[in-house]
């Protein structure tokens, strides 16, 4: 919880905070004469036979009403002061967080509801927290000097037991803020489950499983229902602080009535008193008591969740070893996705000299999508090296990396933009040979169909294939003399793909092909053939003749085909 | 009964007691101003006022102890029907099957479990309370008519201006919150294709450009909420002017029945708390929102609950070698025919391809071979006995199923696999479907959480086979490889050939594999139309095009 305050009182700009604070004091105005007001259209007014003189009291209540709105208005204005940039930052947080977690390949599902319900609520409860703190002190304040100009002896009688409740208010915020949380977990646990077992309600039937996944479901169900009960001991104890901050006083004044009364305290005077208690502290501690007992418990267990899904590690420092021509070197590399699993890639070898054109071939999911990353430097290997140009990629920064190789994955990133800004991203001045590269991967048709380099483009409405031709022709013309393609052309068809993967062998440069089809292997110089147990390396005759899984693959004629 | 009065009935003996409670809190609430007033009096006159003061602890003390109450039956009863309707929910959509989710979404069915279920649980508090909550105002307003009838009248005409007030507001801020929602739709949507092209940014080494474009809209978003809380603003200051007129009235009405002589001191300070009391006239509108939500989600688990289940029999499976028939089935959506009176006879322990362009019926024969559902017409028999009347265990032990994009459920791997199964069964299995080798790679092997555990499709479709290949004597895999490399493909068909003489359906669209196949059904529009085998009808150019 303190992180979350600290971060919360971090926020807070000076100049604004005063400036809410100043217009609170108009705010509060009505509810600090009130009890003023009852006192003297009592006193000197109606029970003085004097009735005009209480009315004009009144009015004047009314009046300072109008006063306090002019307060309320600057109040919630200056409120958007704080509010906003609050919000700003933890957009700019979630946003930064999201995507530094997926490049480091750690993304989740909840990114998304993060940057649209959860810093809503945060914002909100933000929001209805300072209102809250504010609004509260500012009307005890307020009361309290009301109270000492009507009679300090009652004011006497009143704030201690007030202040007793209020401590005890605050002293069980530990507590709630560790119960709230408990019911938050254990409602996203049983949305979890659910969801797990729900969309798998016809695998369930098939395999008969239905008692295993109701079980799934039942125990969050039950840990959810219990988080709920022990929620209610909380309620029941801000029941018990309200009891003591707000009826506790009330119940002084009165027991202590005849005494003021004999002290010469007038009706007025006393109804005065009792008009704070009942008009200004019991909505002050009331409102204090569900906002920050409420929203504020949301608030920080919302805003806990966000940090802790945004806090990133910080960068290490960059490699700055210059680089020497472009050959690729694998030596000695093992890669395993944990400590405790089979290695994906055992000890390989394997160096493709600058110009060369390899194929990776193999069945899937024997690990050539994770040979690329560590070809790209996206993934350290285990054990063993990996370098370009001389120097280990996983030490190299992004953007001296950028200059040296471009990877074309599966997933083609395509965003809504131009066309032009979608072809250009890995560029850094404007290429003059666009329609050239348009031209060489085949995409003139494409491009002509989204109205040229002007046009915009909808990253929903374009198919598969045609994503893949975009991320192609960036990559065409990226300044990085090493293409590696990760089934980049997967959803093209064979004559297209085939376009496309000879218009790289012709770009220049050193061309890597992860194929999705036998045909790439026939188109290069070089291939890996990769199998559990091992590699082969070698041209396609060598390995026609000694590796029998690449005869299988060749055979089979279409290896990983996917739909 | 309507789904809405069983759950109010689920609620059941915590009911009376939550109404007590509310009943006698209530009651003490209006009783207390008219008390107080009388202590007041008493304290000013110079009386003894003991029995008032008694009288205000007491009601005091009655609230507390109302709230207490409430705060635990409140919840213990809401928890409980919450927890007790989840469940049934839950179970419900299992024993319905695949048809159990027809229509719904998972996302949707997900609200419904865990958004609905605790509104609709509502239901039972929320009948009681609206019974209840007329009670304050119009006590409020009997008891100032009690006082003078004068004071009735001051504040009904200022509750009538509060109300006019809050009408306008909810309307301006409708328009202003939309805005504001709309930019921030934008950029989640630009969040969101940022990070689905991870990989290539991380690549590229472009997180900071992405950051910047992501964020683009930010500076939108920062003015729509600065209008929406001017919006705020200028209605919270006309409630700030027009909220203390209720009281200022009455006040001043009481002032003048004071100095008249017809009202105590203490009488004007109970009017001036009724009137906070009365005030709470707009609390009702709460009420009812209460109730209708509790009602809106007692429909929503209502439509849930209305999917019909499918039961089994107690019959057990005869020994045999898991012939399937198929007699006079007929299938339908709607009022489309997905099956038209599809007759079948397959002999056991071969292999049986289903081929056909998409939408020929291939997977709803996989559904009906599987009992995943039930024909609306005809029969379905395994080994001379119909699938309906065969017991749970009996049907999922001798029939599995593999789809061509599974569901994994469980915590593990292992789990997702055969939950409770012995290790060296769930290894057995993996193996089978050459699945072994990339589960041990996984960082935890067996045990990996599924959650981080990334799979490609075929690993996927892997483990989905795996789940099915304990079955004993009929295996329908619906697509079932079709992610995978053909040397895998045939190496697993190889295995399934050499484990026994189970029978095998498969529908395909891989002319290799209905090469393999001893015996091909070939759809075509919900009908059957050829059984042979692959070489016989190859010579058919619209039965080659199916391939095509």
């Amino acid at each position: 919880m303190r992180r979350e305050i600290r971060y919360a009182v971090g926020s807070l700009r000076r100049g604004p905070v005063v400036r809410l604070v100043g217009w609170s004091v108009p705010e509060a105005l009505p509810a600090a004469a009130s009890g003023l007001v009852v006192a003297r259209a009592v006193d000197d007014g109606f029970l003085a036979g004097r009735p005009l003189v209480g009315v004009g009291w009144l009015v004047g209540l009314v009046v300072m009403s109008a006063v306090g709105a002019v307060g309320t208005r600057m109040v919630f204005r200056r409120l958007g002061d704080l509010a906003e940039p609050f919000r700003d930052d933890l957009v700019r947080r979630v946003v930064g967080g999201a995507l530094r977690h997926a490049v480091d390949g750690r993304g989740d599902d909840g990114a998304v509801a993060r940057l649209t319900r959860q810093v809503e609520i945060v914002r909100d409860t933000y929001a209805g927290l300072l209102m809250a703190v504010r609004g509260f002190v500012v009307t005890v304040v307020g009361v309290v000097v009301g109270l000492l100009s009507v009679a300090p002896v009652v004011a006497a009688l009143i704030v201690p037991p007030f202040l007793l409740g209020l401590v005890a208010f605050v002293g069980m915020l530990g507590l709630a803020a560790r119960r709230q949380r408990e019911a938050v977990l254990a409602d996203e646990r049983l949305a979890a489950a659910a969801g797990s077992v729900l969309a798998g309600a016809r695998d369930i039937t098939a395999a008969g499983t239905e008692e295993h996944a109701a079980a799934m479901v039942a125990g969050p169900v039950r840990e959810q229902a219990l988080a709920e009960r022990r929620l209610a001991g909380v309620a029941a104890l801000r029941t018990l602080c309200f009891a003591v901050g707000g009826w506790l006083p009330l119940l002084v004044v009165l027991f202590a009535g005849g005494w003021l009364v004999d002290r010469g305290l007038t009706a007025g005077t006393i109804m005065g008193g009792l008009t704070y208690v009942l008009f200004g502290l019991q909505p002050a501690l009331q409102n204090l008591v569900s906002g920050v007992g409420g929203s504020g418990l949301r608030f920080v267990v919302t805003l806990g969740r966000i940090l802790d899904a945004t806090t990133v590690p910080p960068d290490p420092a960059p490699d700055r070893r210059p680089t020497d021509g472009h050959d690729l070197v694998l030596r000695g590399v093992t890669f395993a996705y944990g400590p405790h699993a089979e290695p994906v890639l055992r000890d390989l070898d394997l160096t493709v000299p600058a110009g060369a054109h390899l194929a990776v071939v193999g069945p899937s999911g024997i690990g050539k999508s994770t040979l690329a990353s560590l070809l790209c430097g996206l993934l350290r290997p285990d054990a063993g090296t990996v370098t370009v140009g001389g120097v280990p990629t996983a030490e190299l920064p992004p953007d001296r990396l950028a200059a040296l190789r471009v990877l074309i994955p599966q997933e083609a990133y395509v965003f809504a933009g131009t066309v032009r800004e979608n072809l250009t991203y890995l560029c850094q001045d404007d290429p003059a040979d666009l329609d050239q590269a348009v031209a060489a991967v085949g995409a003139e048709d494409l491009v002509a169909r989204l109205g040229g380099y002007a046009g915009e483009v909808r990253p929903a409405e374009l198919s598969a294939g045609e994503r893949q031709l975009l991320a192609l022709v960036r990559a065409y013309l990226s300044p990085a003399p090493v293409a590696v393609l990760d089934e980049a052309t997967c959803h093209l068809d064979p004559v297209a793909e085939r376009r496309a993967e000879e218009a790289f062998a012709a770009r220049g440069g050193t061309l890597v092909v992860i194929a999705h089809r036998t045909s790439s292997a026939l188109r290069a110089d070089r291939v890996l053939v990769l199998d559990g147990a091992g590699a082969r390396y070698g041209d396609h005759e060598t390995l026609a003749a000694t590796s029998p899984l690449y005869r299988e693959l060749v055979a089979a004629g279409r290896p990983a085909v996917r739909l | 009964m309507t789904t809405f009065g069983s759950i109010a009935r689920h609620a059941g003996g915590w009911l009376p007691v939550i109404g007590a409670a509310s009943l006698l809190g209530i009651l003490g609430t209006l009783a207390l101003p008219i008390v107080l007033g009388r202590a007041v009096d008493a304290i000013v006159s110079g009386v003894d006022g003991g029995l008032w003061l008694a009288l205000a602890a007491g009601l005091v003390l009655l609230g507390v102890v109302v709230d207490l109450v409430d705060a635990f039956a409140g919840t213990a009863c809401v928890a409980g029907t919450t927890a007790w309707l989840r469940e049934r929910l839950v179970r419900h959509v299992l024993a319905a099957g695949d048809s159990g989710r027809r229509g719904f979404e998972t996302g949707d069915l997900v609200g419904r479990v865990s958004g609905n279920a605790a509104e609709a649980a509502q239901a039972g508090p929320s009948l009681v309370t609206v019974g209840s909550a007329f009670l304050p105002p119009v006590g409020s307003l009997a008891l100032l008519v009690y006082l003078d009838v004068w004071l009735a009248v001051a504040f009904l005409a200022g509750v009538a201006l509060v109300a006019l007030v809050l009408r306008a507001f909810t309307r301006r801020t409708a328009s202003a919150v939309t805005a504001y929602l709309t930019t921030q739709g934008r950029l989640a949507g630009r969040l969101a294709e940022s990070l689905a092209g991870a990989r290539t940014i991380a690549a590229a080494g472009t997180l900071e450009r992405e950051r910047r474009r992501v964020l683009a809209p930010l500076g939108r978003l920062h003015e729509e909420g600065m209008r929406s809380w001017r919006v705020l603003a200028t209605s919270a200051a006309q409630g700030a002017v027009v909220g203390p007129l209720v009281l200022v009235a009455v006040l001043v009405t009481g002032g003048f029945a004071l100095h008249g002589g017809r009202i105590t001191p203490g009488e004007l300070f109970a009017a001036s708390q009724y009137a906070l009391l009365g005030a709470g006239l707009g609390g009702l509108t709460s009420v009812f929102a209460r109730l209708a939500r509790a009602r809106a989600g007692a429909v929503r688990a209502g439509e849930v609950l209305a999917v019909p289940v499918f039961g089994h029999g107690s019959g057990e499976l005869p020994a045999g070698p898991g012939r399937l028939e198929l007699r006079g089935v007929t299938v339908r959506a709607g009022d489309a025919a997905l099956l038209s009176d599809v007759d079948l006879d397959l002999p056991g322990g071969g292999s049986v391809a289903v081929v056909g362009r998409s939408g020929a019926g291939k997977s709803v024969l996989a559904a009906l071979a599987a009992r995943l559902r039930d024909p609306d017409e005809g029969v379905v028999l395994l080994d001379g006995v119909p699938l309906a009347s065969l017991s749970h265990d009996a049907l999922r032990g001798a029939v599995g199923c593999a789809f061509e994009r599974p569901v994994l459920v469980g915590a593990t791997v292992a789990e997702a696999v055969a939950p409770g199964a012995a290790a060296g069964d769930v290894e057995a299995a993996a193996r089978a479907v050459h699945a072994h080798e990339f589960v041990s790679r996984l960082p935890h092997g067996y045990h990996t959480p599924l959650a981080s555990a990334p799979m490609s499709g075929g690993e996927r479709q892997r483990l989905g086979l795996a789940r099915a290949w304990p079955a004993a004597r009929l295996l329908v895999l619906d697509d079932a490889t079709s992610s995978l490399d053909m040397v895998t493909e045939s190496r697993i068909s190889r295995t399934l050939t050499e484990s026994g003489d189970r029978t095998r359906l498969v529908v395909t669209h891989r002319q290799s594999t209905a090469e393999r196949a001893d015996l091909v059904v070939w759809l075509e529009a919900g009908r059957v139309r050829a059984v042979a085998p692959h070489a016989d009808l190859w010579t058919d150019q619209s039965y080659r095009e199916v391939f095509a």
